[in-house]
């Protein structure tokens, strides 16, 4: 391999480098354009006799600056192309083997794009490729075109175990020696694990001389997790990695068998170290319902651990039938249970209470085993609940003693105990004591080695029932049952016929009774699959029922699936670690089954060792090749711009501009004004948006009492309108207390209306109605206190009574009060002027305004108004073509009357300013006399 | 840095209010000028200042005895009442100075380079109307040569930019022939004087030969005199349309100089043979260095 990882298609294009001399020399002669100087003593100059005339020549720097254009054009002929990968340098067949255990998972991405990289240039030399994959199933292999190679290639997925190399090398080997000359490429996850150093040497062996090349990632590798245990104190995991590097830390996430995150734990790796352990800290029910532990990020199935059920902690109720006497606990009847049961489960000691309140309470917290020693009769109402609690899928473990022997006989026992001299020692003295001599294979007990040291001195003895044999798990020497058991309903009753303590056997100090207490609890809180009832009542051949199914496995991420056909039934112990046929994930029924690992507890990872041997090794992550030209030709080009810009400004083009740089700025000045005209002028056309708040408005409408008319769109009318409200603004101003300044056009679907007291809106035909948040913008004015007066201008021409379309349009969408012609008595007639109709340009028409409350009767009320303003009043007289006047003060329009109407009409718009201003103050007034007089005056 | 050079456009450089004010500026800088009484000839102008000699004026010169041919109007009887003489009372005779002055305002004036400030014209211009200021100020009279009448009032520096903005370029290099200059007035040549030595000659022979002093300020651009040019370079007249290529420019730097000061040298001696003043300013110098100069020669001259 080159130092550099560029590599020529057509070096032969090089060989015009040879040309740039010459072209040297070219540019050299060649003279730049010269620069235009204004020279007034231009004719003292022509005097001068020159020495000689030899052009000036091109700059040193321009001219590398044209070198290196047609260097870089040069080189961008000869296709260059980076990153070469090696398939395009060698000839021949190309072997491409890639890992595809759990450890290719996390960058297989990377490892598909390298393989397809090396298969692509391969194909592109016309080499034939083979394809091979380290976890597949051994097969034979054969050479194939790329592009056959590449459509096996994209089906390739990472397996979820360890691969085993040896098994392909034998498919290699006979490939390689029928494929002469062939080259290989080994995409190698990095670890050991598998026989890695093994298969690149049979590699390399098979090949010969020919080239190994081993696309290995130099620093990282896959991370692993194995050996999750559920210890008392915390559930810990071994993370692992391969390499010994730094440190590291590392975060390990427990979920439950939905998936569901049920917390983290963080690990470091130190320096140097290649196992870290995570350790959660969470309480035992939690921990029991962890199914799944994987090291976070990883994406790979040896990051996962998987716990079924042998893995769970069960909280073991301990209830002793004797007294406590916690002076001297190794006489304690509980003292051995209780260390025996510590290594894999919670033991919750009774204290301080007796049996049954003990035993109650255990079921009370549902606890799945209880564990009664030398406990004899229990109170019918306990006896009963621990039945139930038995049927429902309790574990029952009883010990024998002194109490349960006397005691009578109870339905708890797997076996009846014998009735009357039933209980040995005094009057069974044996010559030796009896070993234990044989579990049952039926038994939960099958698995265990038998120990050879337990001796027992004293027994309880069972009537020897028809089905004694088959509850019998652990015999004596005499064949006598040691220990029997029954599943009774879902749960399990177990007795030991001896003590927990020592008084009559020294089975509590062996280390088998650990073993077979564990069985026992290991049974607790599952649903039996029905090979244990079997196991218990109907033996059956073992093989065939130590087979379970995959339910749910794991793919090569880490990643539940569905088992894929190639998975094989697992044996019920389980395997220290999957295979192909058995790939991780849980056997046989979720609850109850067991789980496979990838990685086996005592696993460590470890860098496969290539050293001594005679490979080329290469990143992982080699970037596809590519062809440089474009990037030289682009180059090329901003050279060849910049050759231009610096031959314009060497020959003056600078000066160029500035010389023009007047004219430039005036035409740019102009084009500015020009378009800041264009800009203006829709914004001298309509008025301005007023989305957001606008100060200028508030300030303008605020400042003084103003008047404003609803924009319409309908130039005339809006004219009619603001002369209309100027006219009765001057009257206001004449007559009254108010001096209304000048009047706004607003328009409500943008403008604040709250600051006006009074909106006069006149209704034109073909008003577009407004849009849902115009309306509401209106309804909040009017509820607010605001009061528009709608002014239908058709006083003359509509039919009475008939309702203005527009107008109903207008207010369909508006909460109006309920309306009335207003009354004679209502305020508006008496609010300045007394007035007995409400007259504008026409006459007759009536006012409409919100209903007031009826009078009540009897009550005499010179004026009568409702609280505060009428929101809505509706005229049709056009009253603002009768207020209308011109800038000379003069009426614009004549009335349908005379000269009076128009009075008339002032007299009602100042009335109607005066009641929006004042509500119903006038009403009120008008009792003023009566109250002075009641308050005797 | 290559050094730039280029005729200012016209636009640019045309005679405005700046060109008053600076000149203002650069007047107020200096005392008052007025043009020695020597050089005052018989021109019968009414001036503001005294000629140290009887003649018409407002002030009291000396009293004279009454001689032959004397006007008896012009007695002092108050004066001849003391003694036995009849004396005439003379006035200080008050009479301004005219000075032309003549401004370069060829295309070729407009030039100039990264190396100074303004262009020629510009200084040119400014140097006239400073010492038309100074001048009025002084009390004498300046007109601008063939360009109207001469004047005194206060504001003819105003008058003076708008005649020569009104009058606009023209492609004459030296004051053309037939201006009209008053015997023994003075007259003030500004420009670049890269005429052919001949016609400067001629032109300042007409005007001396009609009686005028006067006084010669070249304003040259540095890069005029440095020829600060480098590489294949054309040079084009401003003017007409001479142009010359040079291959390398620096190669005529030197010859470009000796030329330069031959021209100058000539110049200056057409100057001194006319018994005139010859004063090289450079724009990239102060303007009142010219300014100064001409001022003291002005002064001297009727010293």
């Amino acid at each position: 391999m080159s130092a550099l990882p560029l590599a020529f298609l057509s070096p032969w294009m090089l060989l015009a480098l040879l040309a740039l001399p010459a072209l040297w020399l070219l540019l050299r002669v060649t003279p730049p354009r010269p620069r235009k100087v204004d020279f007034p003593p231009l004719r003292l100059l022509l005097d001068v006799v020159a020495k000689r005339e030899t052009p000036v020549s091109t700059p040193w720097w321009l001219l590398l600056l044209r070198l290196a254009i047609a260097a870089l054009v040069i080189f961008a002929l000869a296709k260059p192309i980076w990153n070469l990968s090696e398939g395009a340098t060698g000839s021949g067949p190309l072997l491409v083997v890639i890992d595809n255990g759990f450890g290719a998972a996390p960058d297989w991405s990377e490892r598909l794009a390298a393989a397809e990289a090396a298969i692509t240039t391969a194909g592109d030399g016309d080499r034939p490729v083979a394809l091979a994959a380290t976890a597949d199933q051994p097969r034979d292999l054969g050479l194939s075109t790329a592009s056959k190679a590449l459509d096996r290639l994209r089906v390739l997925q990472p397996e979820p175990f360890t691969p085993d190399r040896a098994s392909i090398l034998p498919a290699i080997r006979k490939l390689l020696e029928s494929a002469a000359g062939a080259e290989a490429l080994w995409i190698s996850d990095g670890l050991e694990n598998g026989g890695g150093r093994a298969f690149a040497e049979g590699l390399k062996a098979a090949l010969g001389d020919h080239r190994l090349v081993v696309r290995v990632d130099p620093t990282s590798s896959a991370r692993g997790l194995a050996a999750a245990e559920n210890q008392p104190a915390a559930m810990t995991a071994k993370a692992l990695r391969a390499e010994a590097s730094g440190p590291e830390p590392i975060t390990v996430r427990a979920s439950d068998l939905r998936g569901r995150p049920l917390g983290e734990a963080q690990a470091r790796f130190e320096t140097g170290a290649r196992e870290a352990v995570a350790s959660f800290d969470m309480p035992v029910e939690l921990r029991n319902d962890v199914a799944r532990l994987e090291v976070v990020g990883a994406k790979s199935a040896g990051a996962v651990q998987v716990l079924d059920q042998r893995s769970k902690r069960r909280s073991v109720g301990l209830v002793t039938g004797a007294t406590s006497d916690v002076a001297q606990p190794l006489l304690s009847p509980t003292y051995y249970v209780a260390r025996a049961l510590k290594p894999f489960a919670d033991v919750r000691e009774a204290r301080g209470q007796g049996p049954n309140q003990a035993v109650e309470a255990f079921i009370a917290e549902k606890l799945p085993a209880i564990v009664l020693a030398d406990v004899g009769a229990l109170t019918p109402e306990t006896h009963d609940a621990l039945a139930a609690w038995v049927r429902n899928g309790g574990v029952l473990i009883r010990f024998a003693g002194p109490r349960l022997a006397a005691a009578p006989e109870d339905d708890l026992s797997p076996v009846r105990l014998r009735q009357g001299g039933r209980i040995l020692g005094g009057a069974l003295a044996w010559e030796t004591p009896q070993p234990l001599a044989s579990f049952s294979p039926n038994g939960p007990f099958a698995p265990l080695a038998v120990p050879k040291d337990v001796t027992v001195s004293r027994q309880v003895l069972a009537e020897p029932d028809a089905d004694l044999p088959d509850r019998v798990w652990a015999t004596l020497g005499d064949g006598t049952p040691l220990v029997t058991g029954v599943r009774e309903g879902k749960g399990l009753s177990a007795l030991f016929h001896v003590t927990a303590d020592t008084r009559w056997s020294n089975l509590p100090l062996s280390g088998a009774f650990v073993d077979m207490l564990r069985r026992i609890v290991d049974l607790a809180g599952s649903n039996p699959p029905a090979r244990t009832e079997s196991a218990a009542n109907a033996p059956q051949p073992a093989q065939a029922a130590a087979m379970l199914s995959p339910t749910r496995t794991l793919d090569g991420f880490g990643a539940f699936r569905n088992p894929p056909p190639t998975a094989r039934p697992a044996p019920a112990e389980g395997r220290p670690a999957a295979t192909a046929d058995n790939p991780p994930g849980f056997y046989g029924p979720l609850d109850a089954g067991v789980a496979l690992n990838a990685l086996a507890p005592d696993a460590v990872l470890a860098r496969v060792d290539l050293s001594g041997l005679d490979v080329g090794t290469a990143p992982l992550a080699v970037s596809e090749p590519t062809s440089v030209a474009p990037w030289l030709l682009t180059l090329a080009t901003i050279a060849a711009i910049a050759d231009s810009l610096a031959v314009f400004i060497l020959g003056g083009g600078m000066a160029l501009l500035g010389r023009r740089r007047a004219t430039t700025a005036g035409l740019l000045f102009a084009g500015g004004i020009g378009l800041a005209f264009a800009l203006s002028a829709p914004a001298f056309a309509q008025t301005p948006p007023k989305d957001t708040f606008d100060e200028r408005f508030a300030l303008e409408a605020t400042l003084s009492t103003r008047l404003a008319y609803v924009v319409t769109g309908d130039f005339e009318v809006d004219r009619l309108s603001k002369a209309g409200l100027e006219g009765l603004s001057q009257t206001l101003g004449e007559r009254t207390a108010l001096e209304p300044g000048a009047p706004m056009a607003v328009d409500p679907a943008k403008d604040e209306l709250s600051f006006f007291p009074l909106l006069y809106w006149p209704v034109v035909d073909g008003q577009p109605t407004p849009t849902p948040a115009t309306l509401a913008r209106i309804d909040a004015y009017m509820k607010q206190g605001g009061a528009i007066l709608f002014d239908t201008r058709d006083a003359l021409t509509a039919t009475p009574g008939a309702q203005n379309e527009t107008l109903k349009r207008l207010l369909a969408g508006l909460d109006v009060p309920a309306l009335e012609k207003a009354p004679p008595d209502h305020v508006l007639t008496k609010a300045f002027y007394l007035l007995n109709d409400f007259p504008g340009r026409y006459a007759d028409s009536p006012l409409w305004v919100e209903a007031l409350p009826p009078a009540e009767d009897g009550e005499e009320r010179p004026a009568r108004a409702g609280d505060g303003v009428s929101p809505v009043m509706i005229t049709g007289a056009d009253l603002a073509a009768a207020w209308a006047v011109g800038a000379d003060g003069m009426p614009l329009l004549p009335t349908s009357g005379d000269e009076r109407q128009r009075e008339m009409a002032y007299r009602v718009g100042v009335n109607i300013v005066m009641y929006t201003l004042t509500g119903n103050y006038k009403a009120d007034q008008v009792h003023v006399p009566a109250l002075l007089e009641r308050l005797g005056q | 840095m290559a050094v730039r050079a280029e005729i200012v456009s016209p636009e640019t450089s045309r005679v405005g209010v700046r060109h008053e004010n600076a000149a203002l500026d650069l007047a107020e800088a200096l005392p008052r000028l007025v043009v020695a009484a020597r050089r005052a000839s018989a021109t019968v102008a009414h001036g503001l200042h005294g000629r140290r000699r009887s003649g018409v004026g407002e002030n009291f010169w000396q009293f004279r005895r009454f001689g032959q041919g004397d006007p008896v109007g012009r007695i002092d009887w108050r004066r001849s009442a003391r003694d036995d003489h009849v004396y005439i009372r003379e006035q200080e005779w008050e009479a301004a100075h005219t000075v032309w002055l003549w401004i370069d305002r060829s295309r070729g004036m407009s030039f100039q380079s990264s190396l100074a400030p303004v262009a020629k014209v510009e200084r040119a211009v400014v140097l006239g109307l400073a010492l038309g200021d100074l001048l009025v100020r002084g009390g004498e009279r300046v007109g601008l040569l063939g360009l109207g009448r001469p004047t005194a009032s206060r504001d003819a520096i105003e008058k003076l930019a708008q005649t020569l903005s009104h009058a606009g370029e023209s492609n004459d290099h030296l004051p053309p022939p037939g201006s009209p200059i008053a015997r023994r007035a003075e007259a003030v040549l500004i420009g670049d004087l890269l005429a052919p030595e001949a016609d400067i000659a001629a032109a300042v022979g007409r005007l001396s030969g009609e009686g005028g002093r006067g006084h010669l300020i070249m304003i040259a651009d540095p890069a005029e005199e440095t020829f600060p040019f480098a590489g294949r370079t054309e040079f084009v007249d401003p003017d007409g349309s001479l142009r010359l290529v040079a291959g390398r420019a620096e190669d005529w730097r030197t010859g470009y100089a000796e030329r330069l000061t031959r021209h100058r040298a000539s110049v200056a001696e057409i100057a001194r043979r006319h018994g005139w003043s010859f004063t090289i300013h450079r724009t990239d110098r102060p303007a009142t260095e010219p300014l100064l100069a001409v001022h003291v020669r002005l002064q001297e001259a009727g010293a």
